[in-house]
């Protein structure tokens, strides 16, 4: 962080030009084609050192805390903002795509209006803006609606503000994943308008109830952090994790437990071991807990056991466990939105109560402004619509027209408005629909703040120059009002005469201060926030009592379809906005490894039973509509359950969503349930249509063949003592000595022929620990990677052909699963080992990849002539291949950097050519960039100072660089552990990096 | 040459009726020269496909190696595959021309001219596709040890260094030694021939005379050269079969590769000669030259080395097993009973079961069986280097990271294009020099005499 | 025919009675007969009475200079810019042996050839030639002072030449 004197120069001078080109061009290329992309040189930016900018990432309602990694003026990479409380530092492999959505080649260029013919053509801001204000003045205010996406911020407050001026109140929000039953369930059980937080990190006994807490639900770096350091193995102990899901989710794969329920009655099963504790374990019980005892009376294990399919000793086994330690029970997430779903969130509160994990591991704080919004707003405003009430609609934020099930309508209700102004940033379903569009800057372009949860204010800055013609939808609004004059240019007339949206942000910012307390002039207090990202504190935790008068509506009994189908968010994609991102695209999903495309998982059983092999394309069909999508054969399932993720299936949004896969909203019903959300389960019949395709996924074979590639032991089994018996390893720095000895002598040698003298740090051997008890497969490492060093994309042709290029991959491997054993899941990330006998190096005949003297495994990619011999060599196939000129544009088939997408490439990392070999290399440029500055600082390196991408964004801080040969470092140590071991250990091809063993903790005393 | 062997030792044309040298430089010499217009439309063809060869060669070369169809693991398919097995058809002829020669088996001299040259276009063949499988072929000279501004040298410890050397080894001595044995025959035909061809064997025949001072160094300088040829062909397979036996991968890795190798290439090479020599005797009208005597001596030489690399099918099989390595066996079992068991058994059968006919003396005396068995063997040791490369490396140590390969019409047009390139020069070769050689056959005749020899 | 000196030239059918007539010329103080024969002869080869031929010591300097090459060549190279592969010594001798191997091989057969060339150019004698040297005859040739030939030409005759010329 520079400080904020000369960042605000700086975004003076960004504003100067901005503006000034934008009235010199509309078309944005000529003004960014430069190389330093501004005019002014400024004193903070030395070229080839990078400048790091606070921000929030706004890729989902989290809002976690980023770094902006600047260089030369351009935004490189997103790291997290280690000081940010809700993701200290880590982020998801959406936050680290999210600058792919700032550099979309399909972002809207400049203000657009559609025309006589329906086509869009571009129009000036000054004639835009002037068109929004005939309309607005032609328009009754009643019938002026504002649709927003979960702004959760001053935004939020300016639109609100803006239309109460205007003398509507028609602000609705709409996010797909708002967990109405959630809401509902609270105030139903508590009273409480608000979402607790849920502290995983003090949760012994973890039972989750479909919620796919490390994927999308509410905060999953947060919870990630929390769900390792409890879950974690250490010296002995490790919380106990169980799964409550028809489906085994990606967060399903670290349960120690899986406990497939009949579909839509994981709520019946929680009220049974509620009902369990209340009869036998109240121990931690708070006293009025008793009182439920006749609520709970008709879930007595053994009546349910026929309805949930769960045996009652199961149910009282984990009531026993629960009840013991401290525990925390999650309410069902978007992908076990059921019709019971709030059954559901009310059964788990009134199992967290009995529990007594209320106030422990379940903190109400006072509720945050804004929320999620519910689907029912949606369907309030579409009726509207038809009922012609809307005479001027604007839509900020949120795609409706997608995101919404298609028997709602959006699209021909959108029809019947006359006006409709969409804010987007690329032409997405809904903006398509819009008369004006009047693209909004990135979020990583302006000035916004969001607040993730009550207590944290975060801010957002421009980290750069916008790259297309866009304003900030706030300037936007006030400009609007301005002009309009009246109440509402008299509201904003205030807000610092030029400052528009930037002012009125500092004016919510001045309340806050004054909120705070704090004395200092505004200034400083900005200049603060600014560079920390923001602002947060502790709120004291507010007391809550459950409600003496709960009912629970009884389940409604599931039939109809032959299966039932679960649509679930896309740990990838989300509800579909990361769609339009390559790098997501091209991320395997963490549980079928499939990429660019929809799926539809079916038990291999099941399949068999139709008749259906994996590739097969199958019709889903529920009342609602039908899909088409190729089945994938997925052992963790219910035999009687398909499942579809959610995110594909567009029909605009760009290049690299348009008309890919299935949108499994098709299958879903318009009709909200009663607590006012969307039901993502349907009865559906699944039937073969003929074809066949070769799905684009990454995964050869999903058994690891006994060859110890991802190794577990057991809490008990280690107590008895199975890590002593395991074959050991030499300590660390695994190097023969005869080679340290030629290290040693090229080392020498290397610095007597280089001028820049020896590095700071000589006897090093980097490497690599990855602790496999903490892993989720959540897979941020892997566009984190990608990010760093210039990963190209390929396309799902290429993917289908297994040349995908991911230097990182997250293995996932199945165990067990037949009659009578139970399905485990394991997760490895699996990189270049840089083995201290590496088999890929002697083979190359031109010296292209070589030993480094710090124990690297070099590789030279300019030296590279492609004999592919080092790949053939490698027995962990970790060498990527460029199959085809992925770096220049000559060739568009193949080129993965449409412009404005090569900005995002990382100066310090060489872009590979056609026909070279590459692969991971420790981030390299890190280390070298490291070592320099510790020679220029005239110390030796310490253990931390280097920091590789994949750790960086670790969100369960399973991956730890360093150097083995100081004995000190916390990679040296975890090398010894007794966890330890390296894949493939008996090739004595002696790997950099050390493996800890997945630990599984299955209950009982442990 | 064959100077110290005494002409009745000869299994030759010479014990029916002897022809006479005259006849012999007369039907020889008749050979060349005046196409007729099948061989223009043959020719004709092979350059049409050589054509799309080149053509499919570029676009490669322009796009990328993706066009091929690679896909990772197996990162070495055809071209590899036909590299090897265009090395492997070379060896045969430097063994029928150099180590039967130091043997002094007097049936070779009739065949050994055709089976040498194809050796020498063989290994033209197999040359290119080190080159056409790079992913930067334009680098391809950065494996040669030159002196350079970056001041590197090539890793001498690298089996495709080894390559580098050993094939364009391979590649002179054998052309040498083809050129050597031609030069009498080229004189010979030049003291026939007449308009432009005599100018052109004129300056190729480099003056030969036949004169006793010239025979005199000429003898030995063969002698030499065939010496030196019989432990290079030995090498070279060898040092081929290392580039997979060096390697860590499971079905590479095994010692016996390099004799398991050398015999294959030798077996694949015979093959080829009956392939070729077959066609020829009938076009030329050589009946008399190569006899049903040649095929025999032929075909036991096919019958022995396929009896070995059949024993080398069943050892690898065996040593997986014996081994105990589960690694090593799941290997084997994929290739036996996995997604390629139909390649795996195209070469048991081809080059494993089919040569076992050849222990009846019907089949090893009748040519057009002969024929057709060596078609099947050509295929089967094509499939052979298949399975080993391909199958092997679909299946390695990391479950996750196993797949599968199949082919593109890039591989299959180059593929096609180096049987056209081969053909080309062979066809050129057969039309201008003698296939079989005047001198050589000439030797094996008596010389008449006044008197009876004086034992 | 020129650009030799005059001499005789005949032609044998029978290999016996050209040995036996080379034989008898150099009886007679004739020391550089030449004779041409289509395929190598030893008969012709004893009567013309050579020692054997020194290109074989071209093949032993070759092949050895080439085994000394590519031993300096790999080691100096592997030592001028020392990488670690594998961990594997830097100078590895053994497998540096199959570059030696092969240069041995190319450098004695280069050497061979070159060997060839030199002695058969060295070694050669102007001497008149008939194209059926090439086929089926053995050629003899006798350099001879005009005065010398008339002995010479009745002495091949009477060994049984198909054909005896005086060639100018």
């Amino acid at each position: 962080m520079t400080d904020g004197m000369n960042r605000r120069k700086f975004l003076k001078v960004l504003g100067v030009t901005g503006g000034g080109a934008a009235a010199m061009a509309g078309c944005s290329t000529e003004r960014v084609e430069k190389l330093i992309p501004y005019l002014v040189p400024l004193e903070d930016q030395i070229p080839g050192l990078a400048t790091y900018y606070a921000s929030t990432c706004r890729e989902c309602p989290a809002g976690c805390g980023v770094y902006l990694r600047v260089r030369e003026g351009r935004a490189v990479k997103v790291e997290g903002n280690p000081d940010h409380p809700v993701n200290r530092g880590r982020v998801c492999a959406r936050g680290q795509a999210s600058l792919q959505g700032t550099y979309n080649p399909d972002r809207i260029r400049g203000p657009m209006e559609r025309t006589l013919t329906g086509t869009f053509a571009p129009i000036t801001w000054e004639a835009a803006i002037t068109r929004v204000v005939e309309r607005l003045k032609g328009a009754p205010a009643g019938s002026l609606w504002f649709l927003t996406g979960n702004e959760g911020g001053s935004f939020d407050r300016l639109v609100r503000d803006w239309l109460s001026a205007l003398g509507s109140s028609h602000a609705v929000t709409f996010e797909p994943f708002a967990y109405e039953a959630l809401w509902q369930a609270n105030r139903a059980v508590f009273g409480i308008d608000a979402i607790p937080s849920y502290r995983l990190g003090d949760a012994e006994c973890l039972v989750s109830f479909g919620a796919d807490f490390l994927e999308t639900w509410l905060s999953p770096v947060e919870h990630a952090r929390g769900f390792a350091a409890a879950h974690g193995y250490h010296d002995g102990r490790m919380g106990r994790y169980v799964h409550v899901e028809p489906r085994l989710s990606m967060t399903a794969m670290s349960a120690d437990e899986w406990i497939a329920p009949v579909p839509g009655t994981e709520g019946v099963l929680a009220l049974a071991m509620a009902h369990v504790i209340v009869n036998h374990h109240l121990e931690r019980a708070p006293a009025d807990a008793v009182q439920l005892r006749g609520l709970l009376q008709p879930y007595e294990p053994d009546q349910v056991a026929g309805r949930t399919g769960v045996p009652a000793e199961t149910v009282h086994r984990l009531a026993a466990e629960f009840a013991a330690r401290p525990s925390l029970a999650l309410p069902g997430g978007a992908g076990t939105q059921h019709r019971d779903a709030q059954l559901t969130a009310v059964a788990v509160n009134l199992l967290n109560y009995v529990a007594g994990n209320v106030g422990r591991t379940v903190v109400f704080e006072p509720a945050a402004s804004g929320g999620n919004g519910s689907y029912v707003g949606v369907a309030d405003l579409v009726a509207a619509a038809r009922r012609n009430e809307i005479g001027v609609l604007f839509v900020h934020g949120a795609n409706p027209a997608y995101a919404t099930p298609p028997g709602l309508g959006v699209a021909e209700a959108l029809a019947a408005v006359p006006f409709k102004v969409s804010f987007a940033r690329c032409l997405d379903e809904t903006a398509a629909l819009a008369d004006l569009v009047l693209p909004d800057h990135d979020p990583y372009e302006q000035w916004n703040d969001y607040t993730p949860r009550a207590g944290v204010r975060s801010l957002l800055q421009p980290v750069m120059q916008p790259v297309f013609d866009t304003r900030q939808t706030g300037d936007v609004l006030i400009d609007v009002a301005r002009r309009m004059g009246g109440a509402l240019g008299a509201r904003f007339a205030g807000a610092a005469p030029e400052g528009g949206y930037k002012a009125y942000l500092q004016e919510r910012w001045g309340e806050l201060q004054r909120e705070l307390a704090d004395r200092r002039p505004f200034d400083e207090f900005w200049r603060e926030a600014v560079q920390r990202g923001g602002v947060w504190r502790d709120l004291p935790a507010s007391p809550v009592r459950v409600a003496r008068d709960i009912a629970l509506n009884p389940p409604t009994p599931t039939g109809g379809g032959r299966f039932t189908a679960i649509v679930y968010p896309s740990p990838t994609l989300y509800d579909g906005r990361g769609a339009n991102r390559p790098w997501l695209q091209e991320l395997p999903d963490p549980v079928t490894k499939v990429t660019w495309g929809t799926c539809v998982e079916l038990h291999p059983d099941t399949a068999s039973g139709l008749g259906l092999a994996e590739g097969d394309v199958v019709e889903v069909r529920s009342a609602a509509g039908a899909i088409e999508a190729p089945v994938y054969l997925y052992p963790g399932l219910r035999p009687d359950v398909v499942a579809v993720p959610l995110g594909q299936g567009h029909t605009a949004y760009g290049r690299y969503a348009d008309g890919r896969g299935a949108n499994a909203l098709r299958l879903l019903g318009p009709e909200p349930a009663a607590f006012g959300g969307v039901v993502r389960y349907a009865d559906v019949t699944v039937a073969a249509t003929g074809a066949h395709v070769v799905l684009a996924k990454t995964e050869g074979k999903n058994r690891q063949l006994d060859r110890g590639i991802a190794q577990a032991v057991t809490v008990a089994g280690i107590a008895a003592g199975a890590l002593e018996h395991k074959f050991h390893l030499p300590e660390a720095a695994p190097i023969p000595e005869r080679e340290e000895r030629i290290l040693d002598e090229v080392a020498r040698k290397q610095r007597e022929a280089t001028k820049y003298g020896p590095y700071a740090f000589e006897t090093s051997r980097w490497g690599l620990a990855i602790d496999l008890a903490k892993c989720t497969g959540c897979s941020a490492c892997v566009v984190a990677c990608s990010a760093e060093n210039n990963v190209p994309f390929v396309g799902e042709a290429q993917v289908a052909r297994r040349r995908e290029m991911q230097w990182i991959r997250i293995e996932r491997y199945f165990e067990g699963g037949g009659p009578g054993e139970p399905l485990e899941a394991r997760f490895v990330p699996m990189l270049c080992q840089q083995c201290g006998n590496a088999p890929c190096e002697p083979v190359c005949p031109v010296f292209a990849t070589y030993h480094t003297p710090d124990g690297l495994n070099g590789q030279a990619y300019n030296r590279c002539v492609g004999t592919r011999y080092c790949s053939n060599n490698c027995p962990y196939k970790v060498r990527y291949f460029n199959w085809y000129d992925q770096s220049t544009p000559d060739d568009p088939r193949t080129f993965a950097w449409e412009e404005p997408l090569h900005w995002l490439l990382n100066p310090d990392v060489t872009v590979r050519s056609k026909g070279v070999m590459e692969k991971c290399t420790f981030c390299v440029q890190r280390i070298r960039g490291a070592q320099n500055e510790a020679r220029v600082a005239g110390r030796d390196l310490a253990d931390g100072d280097v920091v590789t991408a994949c750790q960086q964004t670790c969100p369960a801080d399973a991956i730890v660089f360093g150097n083995l040969t100081d004995a000190g470092s916390r990679v040296a140590r975890l090398a010894a552990d007794p966890r330890r071991y390296r894949v493939l250990e008996s090739l004595n091809t002696q790997p950099a990096v050390t493996y800890l063993m997945k630990v599984r903790n299955l209950g009982g005393e442990a | 040459m064959a100077t110290t062997m005494r002409p009745d030792a000869a299994p030759s044309p010479a014990h029916h009726h002897h022809p006479t040298y005259h006849e012999v430089t007369r039907d020889i010499a008749a050979t060349l020269g005046h196409p007729k217009r099948g061989y223009f439309i043959l020719f004709g063809f092979v350059l049409l496909v050589l054509a799309a060869g080149i053509v499919a060669l570029l676009y490669q070369i322009r796009r990328g190696l993706g066009v091929a169809g690679y896909s990772p693991p197996v990162m070495w398919a055809v071209y590899v595959t036909t590299f090897v097995f265009w090395v492997g058809i070379a060896h045969s002829g430097t063994l029928i021309s150099a180590i039967l020669y130091l043997f002094r088996s007097a049936w070779r001299t009739s065949v050994y001219r055709t089976a040498e040259a194809m050796t020498v276009f063989a290994v033209m063949t197999a040359g290119l596709f080190p080159l056409i499988h790079l992913g930067r072929l334009w680098y391809a000279y950065w494996l040669f040890p030159y002196p350079n501004q970056r001041g590197l040298w090539v890793n001498f410890k690298s089996p495709l260094v080894w390559d580098v050397f050993a094939v364009s080894t391979y590649f002179t001595v054998s052309t040498l030694f083809l050129i050597v044995g031609l030069i009498p025959d080229v004189a010979a035909i030049r003291d026939r021939a007449t308009g432009w061809r005599k100018k052109l064997y004129t300056i190729t025949a480099l003056g030969w005379r036949g004169a006793d001072y010239q025979w005199r160094h000429y003898v030995k300088a063969y002698l030499y050269l065939a010496a030196l040829a019989t432990p290079l062909v030995l090498s070279v397979h060898s040092v081929v079969s290392w580039d997979f036996a060096m390697s860590i991968v499971p079905g590479w890795h095994a010692t016996i590769f390099a004799p398991y190798f050398v015999a294959g290439a030798i077996y694949s090479g015979v093959a080829m000669v009956i392939t070729l020599m077959v066609p020829l005797r009938k076009v030329f009208r050589l009946e008399r030259y190569i006899t049903v005597v040649h095929f025999e001596n032929l075909s036991k030489l096919l019958l022995l080395t396929g009896m070995i690399v059949a024993y080398s099918y069943l050892v690898e099989y065996f040593i997986a097993w014996y081994g105990g390595n589960p690694i090593e066996r799941a290997t084997f079992w994929n290739r036996a009973f996995g997604d390629y068991w139909w390649a795996s058994w195209t070469m048991i059968l081809c080059n494993g079961a089919l040569p076992w006919l050849l222990w009846f003396r019907k089949i090893r005396r009748s040519i057009p069986a002969l024929f057709v068995l060596s078609l099947f063997v050509n295929l089967g040791m094509w499939f052979e280097r298949y399975v080993i490369i391909v199958v092997s490396l679909s299946h390695e140590y990391e479950p996750y990271a196993m797949g599968n390969y199949t082919p593109t019409w890039v591989d299959w047009t180059i593929l096609a294009g180096s049987f056209a390139w081969f053909f080309m020069w062979f066809l050129l070769f057969a039309k201008n020099f003698p296939t079989v050689s005047i001198t050589e056959v000439k030797e094996i005749i008596p010389w008449p005499r006044r008197r009876e020899v004086r034992a | 025919m020129s650009g030799h000196p005059g001499g005789v030239l005949a032609a044998f059918r029978h290999v016996d009675d050209a040995a036996q007539a080379i034989r008898d010329l150099r009886a007679k103080g004739f020391a550089d007969v030449t004779a041409y024969t289509p395929v190598p002869n030893q008969e012709i080869a004893a009567a013309i009475g050579r020692q054997s031929s020194p290109v074989r010591l071209w093949t032993l300097l070759g092949g050895l200079t080439g085994l000394g090459l590519g031993l300096v060549m790999t080691l100096w190279m592997s030592l001028d810019y020392p990488i670690v592969v594998g961990g594997k010594p830097i100078p590895s001798v053994i497998p540096y042996i199959v570059i030696m191997f092969e240069l041995t091989i190319l450098c004695g057969a280069l050497a061979t050839i070159t060997g060839l060339i030199v002695h058969a150019v060295r070694s050669r004698r102007p001497a008149a030639f008939d194209p059926r040297f090439t086929d089926d005859h053995i050629g003899v040739f006798v350099p001879c002072a005009p005065e010398g030939r008339g002995a010479v030409q009745q002495l091949l005759q009477a060994a049984g030449a198909e054909e005896v010329r005086i060639e100018a």
